[in-house]
């Protein structure tokens, strides 16, 4: 008895993991162009809700918001690394998780846009991998359900093995085959075009469709068609730097007691495959959302082709009032329709909002999630705080 | 919640201190003691056997049996936990299990068993608590869930008698509870566990 206890005592002395010391020039990064935060009349009231977040239990929050009246106001509040008490800036960058799915439709667009595909190709007709075929759906679903959500294709990130195992293993770097073998043989949610189910495993199914096409990684692919452009070098796709330096740490609420552990070596499932993995700013992600919707990225008829939305049976009551399009969802707010993708990693949780009937823009970053943290950042409460408190 | 499961912890204590006083010690004057080192993961229960990567345990335990025939018997074990999950936290516990034990010829047995009681994990990270508005470095005082379990047990014993030395494999599923209130109500793990079960005299 007296050597298990003493054995327990000693391993747990021997593994507690301090977090890396670093020095503040770590996070160091330039002041975003345009900004006219200080000159914008609503300065206080923006920084206001960022503080109250912070002092709720948010570990630390950028946020871009944009209009033509005011032009580009970027705040910042908390922290971005605890352990050296570092605040978070404007400028950092972050996970943004599966707000890449966004920039995998785009990707395909253009790719369409180039004659290398159709969207309404079936997916078969691109990709002949054995792993596919033992998931039901896939031969009779095209590019469009994919990406519109209604494949009815499993989602593998549901599958409660998959749960088990991503936390049994937090620092796996999960590749493409090894989460679809969690989606093998599931039954789908109904027959392609029927209704829209979200689905990660459609979008993995995707990135693999593009790196067989253009013959090259998804990292290189995003490079070229959107982030090189756009002269976005603080964004790119996690399998080109998968923890760069300066990336805000990560923090997770676990157990729903606001005592939060960091989590920013952490691989989830977002470094390789298309269901997640963007890392970005809100400023960044904001001029990538303005620049589409300005229809300056893909063409007029692409963009609307993106903008085709499809009503799901079912509302979820939690949630806004949400119609599926191709890698964008559209939402009624209490100010009305914005156009919304949402995403998050271990850690990390980021929402961009587009109101398309003044184009004013709002991003948030935040590095902390789950537990309690979620109610302050992903609950339509929370967002509706936030959307109110701009748009009023 | 939180003084529910205090309150466990001092019955499941009293019930281990109960059970290492029960006659069935002192009368044969030994106590049988059990320990096995496993692995730890976190699973859906019966749907995988083994496990990667390799989270260590170890457990050290007693018990009596209530009803003891040449090849069965109802059982009672005490058994002290821990585990080391990397990258997540440890563990430490007690439990207790209520079981049969059924033993064929050749010495081989067969046991179900099913536990309830006490873990405590505690994170392998720093952590940081809300104070006043602001993170602030903590001690980690640990989490206290209650841990029921089920577990099939295949052993050996050699001299073809329960008071003989027993050589065990055991795949235990158990559960925490609760995980994460309002987001992760309950986590299943499965522990696998060889070890060697002897009478200390």
């Amino acid at each position: 008895m007296k050597f298990l206890l003493s054995l327990s005592f000693l391993l747990m002395i021997l593994s507690c993991k301090k977090s890396l010391d670093l020095q503040p020039t770590f996070y160091d990064c330039s002041p975003v162009p345009a900004d006219s935060s200080s000159r914008n009349p609503n300065n206080s009231k923006y920084q206001a809700l960022l503080n109250d977040m912070t002092s709720k239990g948010v570990v630390g929050i950028m946020m871009s918001v944009h209009d033509s009246k005011h032009g580009m106001w970027v705040g910042s509040s908390g922290m971005a690394d605890l352990h050296n008490n570092i605040a978070m800036k404007s400028c950092n960058i972050t996970r943004a998780g599966s707000i890449i799915k966004m920039y995998v439709a785009v990707t395909l667009l253009k790719l369409q846009e180039e004659g290398k595909l159709d969207l309404d190709d079936k997916v078969t007709d691109h990709l002949n991998d054995e792993i596919l075929s033992k998931i039901k759906n896939t031969d009779k679903s095209t590019i469009r359900q994919l990406l519109q959500h209604s494949s009815g294709i499993y989602n593998y990130i549901l599958n409660p093995q998959f749960q088990t195992a991503s936390l049994n293993n937090l620092i796996k770097e999960w590749q493409a085959p090894d989460l679809l073998f969690y989606a093998k043989n599931m039954e789908p949610y109904f027959q392609p075009g029927e209704d829209v189910h979200y689905s990660n495993t459609g979008y993995i199914i995707l990135g693999m469709l593009i790196e067989k096409i253009e013959n090259k990684p998804l990292y290189q692919v995003l490079d070229e068609k959107i982030f090189t452009p756009l002269h976005q070098s603080k964004s790119f796709f996690a399998a080109k730097d998968k923890i760069p330096n300066g990336i805000v740490r990560g923090y997770v609420d676990f157990y729903s007691t606001l005592e939060v552990t960091e989590s920013t070596y952490y691989s989830g499932w977002d470094y390789y495959t298309a269901d997640g993995g963007l890392i970005s700013n809100p400023y960044d992600m904001s001029v990538f959302i303005r620049t589409l919707m300005a229809g300056r990225i893909i063409n007029t008829a692409s963009l609307q082709e993106m903008l085709q939305w499809k009503r799901p049976r079912e509302q979820d009551e939690t949630l806004f009032e949400t119609e599926y399009g191709l890698g964008i969802f559209r939402i009624l707010t209490s100010k009305g329709v914005a156009y919304i993708h949402s995403g998050d990693a271990i850690g990390y949780y980021n929402t961009m909002l587009y109101f398309p009937s003044d184009g004013t823009t709002i991003i948030y970053s935040v590095n902390s999630n789950y537990g309690k943290i979620d109610q302050l950042i992903s609950s339509k409460e929370a967002m509706e705080k936030i959307i109110t408190t701009i748009k009023e | 919640m939180k003084s529910y499961l205090k309150k466990s912890l001092v019955a499941g204590c009293l019930f281990a201190l109960m059970l290492l006083g029960n006659e069935s010690f002192s009368q044969k004057n030994s106590m049988p003691v059990s320990v096995s080192i496993f692995n730890e993961a976190t699973a859906i229960p019966f749907t995988k056997f083994t496990t990667r990567p390799f989270h260590p345990g170890i457990q050290v335990g007693s018990g009596f049996a209530y009803n003891q025939h040449r090849n069965h018997q109802w059982l009672q074990t005490i058994n002290l936990i821990y585990y080391f999950h990397s990258d997540l936290n440890h563990g430490i516990g007690i439990y207790t299990e209520f079981g049969y034990q059924y033993m064929f010829k050749n010495g081989i047995s067969f046991s179900p068993l099913l536990g309830v009681g006490y873990m405590r994990t505690y994170s392998v990270n720093e952590e940081f608590a809300l104070d006043n508005g602001q993170y602030v470095k903590r001690k980690d005082k640990g989490n206290g869930r209650l841990m029921p379990s089920l577990s099939l047990e295949a052993g050996y014993y050699p001299k073809k008698n329960f008071n003989g030395t027993k050589f065990f494999l055991k795949y235990q599923a158990w559960a925490e509870y609760p995980y994460s209130p309002g987001f992760i109500p309950v986590m299943t793990h499965i522990n696998l566990h060889a070890g060697v079960q002897f009478n200390k005299h």
